[in-house]
């Protein structure tokens, strides 16, 4: 079972009770959910906030591909995976990215989880630009995409 | 033919909208487009290394969302994303 969706700040916001919502299940004995949150300091730079910016069919796409692969890859077929990102302005500690997994032994949840952030960060097509003290703000390098052809 | 480039994180210093417009040949390809974006940077931002070292590093997107090569034949009135060098999560 797979949820993926792209949540516009402007309308909403990321929530882990509407993954574990989504995830539970006494089908399975072990749930991880990751958050990542926006901090305060990056590079020695005072961070105040955070526009993520997204290309949103390609990012579901990579999503659902990774989904994908962990059947073959990791060889874990049973699995109910959430994921949202964030796409717009987020302050300090909010949530811009919630993957929740749930699967029957936990050495195959820290393995997914784990694998899906690694995977996201290589091959969806998100962008963040820091806001700064100054009032000055500057996109993240970030690294050329990989996609399945590569 | 004409072709919509639009625009994506680091891109969208290049505009005030979301997205450029080009002329270009007929069989035209990414590595055209990659081309006509230069020479654009050349024109209005008297070529602002920063901005060409991003469209030199970035992937190019279909319109059927496909991360397409350089070799990638464009279609007339089609949408191509520039997608830069990504960082999400």
């Amino acid at each position: 079972m797979l949820h993926t969706k792209i949540i516009d700040t402007k309308d909403s916001k990321l929530s882990i009770q509407k993954a574990e919502n989504f995830i539970s299940s006494q089908d399975y004995g072990a749930s991880i959910f990751f958050t990542g949150t926006v901090r305060n300091e990056n590079n020695n730079q005072i961070v105040t906030g955070m526009t993520y910016d997204s290309h949103d069919e390609l990012v579901i796409k990579s999503f659902e591909e990774i989904y994908d692969e962990a059947n073959q890859k990791l060889n874990i077929k049973d699995k109910s995976v959430f994921i949202e990102h964030a796409k717009g302005y987020l302050t300090l500690g909010e949530i811009s990215i919630v993957i929740a997994v749930a699967c029957k032994h936990r050495d195959e949840a820290y393995v997914l989880s784990r694998y899906i952030i690694e995977e996201i960060k290589k091959r969806s097509p998100i962008w963040k630009k820091e806001h700064y003290h100054n009032k000055e703000s500057s996109w993240l390098k970030g690294n050329p995409i990989l996609h399945e052809k590569n | 033919m004409k072709v919509k480039i639009q625009l994506f994180g680091a891109s969208r210093d290049f505009s005030n909208k979301n997205y450029l417009d080009f002329d270009v040949g007929k069989n035209s390809t990414i590595k055209d487009i990659r081309n006509k974006l230069i020479n654009y940077l050349e024109e209005e931002f008297h070529g602002n290394e920063n901005y060409k070292k991003i469209v030199k590093s970035s992937a190019f997107c279909s319109e059927d969302n496909n991360i397409v090569s350089d070799n990638y034949k464009i279609t007339n009135n089609e949408k191509i994303a520039i997608i830069p060098p990504i960082g999400g999560g």
